[in-house]
């Protein structure tokens, strides 16, 4: 019978990281072979690497999913560790000698990823297609700027005003369209982006077209300094003031969203493996056939766009925490796109996916600064090629390559019910 | 009885897709619906489950109307569908699907479990592949399994041999009458009425949207009009060639302007 390559590769992987090579091998073959004479030549060694790094992947998760709990806690500490390190002056070199490294981690980094992994509950998890995504990140900004300027709330209270009101909008805008399905449902999460951003340009209580200014600064918590002591030593921090936040303090900001990102993976992680993560993966690979099975599917597209929108918002508040004035603008479609790409682009419904791709694409246009005007272009290049070699996603998790082979499931499926004519409907001519 | 469909109207739009279905399971059938392509058979099930809204008439369960109840509250009380298709979860692993046939019950479920490895040999072998890479006779083993797992009192099978080799749909409808003897209620949909016909008890045929005809599946077997539209009449015509002109010879079935 049938026998996919995932599940031979998959069955492979257990003899160790060796076999990966001539697995990748024999894919890239098939995959160049089944373009023309000239091309598959020049195909064959991308398409060997691309593959190569595919196997590698799923070999690593072959071995990783293995490992007892300690050594997997072992490297979760160590990479929140180095995400403490990560604005150190050394990385900075390289990564960003234009900007300010610690302003970039922060946002578009920091702020793009943490958005990923909230439009990744959406679309990764429960397979609905939002391209409104944005509008929540602005209620979330808005919401920081009102309470903090109208009603002189505290950073931390409006952080929670700020998740219920972004959630309560998620609510608002599903209840009615949830019903709709695929391309449908795209179109109207469009027009709700669209309708957020255009209201605050038109509405004087919020500034307009000027937005609101003077957004206060979250509260110190603490005026310690990293000390002049191993590690910060080594990466040029100590002196650093990681809780104090003021107009200069890049650092303390990029930590705040740090941390925010540790504990929305947690929260994401924790939801995926639950009862609620299986009725998503049901619904987002065959929603009648969850509704079949007893899963109140209605129920949990809801509760995937009210948590996604959650978070969406907890990033604005940050946001809008750090970025003294907002203004309509800073909401724009395009932002919507860019997280939906970072989403597929890293492989959507895998968390680590997800953030690697939210990485590139806050981070390459920045890199490539040197291009000037070009960058844009070149940019866009990089993604046409990530999506022609790897078109389920840089680091794709296996349930959603096996849906994407199946050509069904979530958001590739555009499974758009129509109320039409259909086969069944001819019958009543 | 224990599912009574009673003069249902299913629209698409402002297109009526079924016009005034009624049909009878009584506890322990194995009842057939036939029908060619577009007559309705798909609605009527996914009508009688809860995934099509209905804009009149009434479904009774066990004595209690169900026609307002959401979909995934009828599993609960023991209406279970292999939908159209076979619905296969594709990124599930087979052991995944089965799994999520008992999303909505609480309890122990491995004896449940067992028993579909058991009338289902194939799936156990193959319980950790992914749904999506098995073949077609593989995934409906899965999709019939699946259903199973919900613990249905009534079972409801949408085309089961679609697609099917001929081997594999003997095998598929053996099953079906193993299920059945070990005494869940089965109300069959299927545009194979030759093999339909032939494990039923009782048999319904629907045509645009309506019940022409319903008796004892062997009387149906035997009836003339029956089998010039649906059995070939013995010569090897296509089973539901077209829909309107097949029913030409039959000049007392009900057609609808």
């Amino acid at each position: 019978m049938s026998n996919s390559t995932g599940v031979s590769a998959r069955g492979k992987g257990r003899a160790g990281f060796g076999s990966a090579f001539p697995v990748a091998y024999e894919r890239a073959r098939r995959r160049a072979g089944a373009r023309r004479a000239p091309l598959n030549l020049l195909l064959l060694p991308l398409l060997y690497v691309t593959e190569t790094f595919g196997a590698i992947n799923e070999t690593f998760h072959e071995w990783w999913i293995r490992q007892p709990g300690w050594s997997r806690w072992t490297v979760y500490i160590l990479l929140i560790v180095g995400g403490v390190l990560l604005p150190s002056e050394q990385v900075a070199s390289f990564m960003s000698p234009e900007t300010d490294w610690a302003t970039l981690l922060f946002f578009p980094i920091g702020g793009y990823v943490l958005l990923a992994i909230g439009l990744n509950v959406v679309v990764g998890q429960a397979g609905l297609l939002d391209l409104g995504y944005v509008a929540f990140f602005a209620i979330g900004g808005y919401t920081m700027a009102v309470f903090g300027t109208k009603y002189g709330w505290s950073f931390w209270e409006i952080l929670l005003v700020g998740l219920v009101l972004s959630a309560l909008s998620g609510v608002v805008l599903g209840a009615p369209t949830l019903r709709l399905r695929g391309d449908y449902l795209a179109i109207v999460t469009l027009g709700f982006g669209e309708i957020v951003r255009i209201t605050a340009n038109n509405t004087e209580y919020i500034g307009g077209p000027n937005g609101i200014g003077g957004i206060p600064h979250p509260p110190s918590l603490s005026e310690w300094a990293f000390p002049d002591a191993f590690p910060f030593n080594l990466v040029g921090l100590e002196g650093v003031q990681p809780l104090s936040y003021g107009t200069l303090s890049a650092h303390s900001y990029y930590y705040l969203m740090l941390a925010t990102i540790v504990a929305v993976i947690i929260f994401a992680k924790r939801l995926e493996r639950s009862r609620v993560g299986r009725a998503w993966a049901a619904v987002r690979e065959d929603e009648d056939a969850a509704e079949l099975m007893g899963v109140p599917t209605f129920k949990f597209k809801l509760a995937a766009f009210a948590i996604g929108a959650a978070i969406g918002g907890a990033v604005g508040v940050v946001y809008a925490s750090q970025a003294i004035s907002i203004i309509p603008n800073n909401f724009p479609f395009i932002l919507s796109a860019t997280i939906l790409a970072a989403v597929v682009m890293g492989g959507s419904g895998n968390i680590p996916g997800v953030m690697v791709g939210a990485f590139l694409v806050a981070w390459i246009p920045e890199r490539i600064r040197f291009f000037g005007e070009y960058r844009v272009l070149i940019f866009g290049a990089v993604l046409v090629a990530l999506m022609v070699f790897r078109p389920e996603g840089i680091l794709p998790s296996r349930q959603r390559k096996a849906e994407l082979e199946e050509g069904t499931g979530g958001m590739g499926s555009m499974g758009a019910e129509v109320a039409g004519p259909t086969a069944d409907a001819e019958a009543g001519r | 009885m224990l599912l009574e469909v009673k003069d249902i109207h299913v629209h698409y739009g402002k297109i009526a897709a079924l016009h005034g279905v009624s049909l009878e399971v009584d506890e322990g059938e194995i009842v057939t619906l036939i029908g060619a392509n577009g007559a309705g058979k798909t609605t009527t099930l996914k009508t009688i489950s809860g995934l099509r809204p209905l804009s009149r008439g009434k479904i009774m369960f066990d004595g209690a109307d169900i026609s307002r109840v959401a979909g995934h509250k009828r599993v609960l009380s023991g209406i279970g569908q292999a939908p159209e298709g076979r619905g296969i979860f594709p990124g599930m692993t087979v052991t995944e699907n089965l799994m999520m046939g008992c999303y909505a019950r609480k309890g122990d479920v491995s004896r449940d479990l067992a028993q579909v490895f058991e009338l289902f040999p194939r799936l156990a072998e193959r319980k950790d592949q992914a749904g999506g890479t098995m073949s077609g006779g593989e995934q409906q083993m899965l999709a019939i399994g699946r259903a199973l797992m919900t613990n249905p009192r009534v079972l409801l099978l949408d085309e089961p041999s679609m697609g099917l080799a001929p081997k594999l749909i003997q095998q598929i409808f053996s099953i079906i009458q193993e299920i059945n003897r070990r005494g869940t209620t089965v109300l069959l949909v299927e545009q194979n009425a030759q093999q339909a016909l032939q494990v039923a008890h009782r048999a319904y045929v629907i045509e645009t949207g309506e019940i022409v005809k319903s008796a004892e599946a062997s009387a149906l077997l035997d009836d003339p009009e029956v089998r010039a539209a649906y059995l070939g009449g013995g010569a090897d015509r296509p089973v539901g060639g077209s829909e309107p002109e097949q029913a030409a010879g039959a000049p007392e079935e009900p057609r609808d302007g």
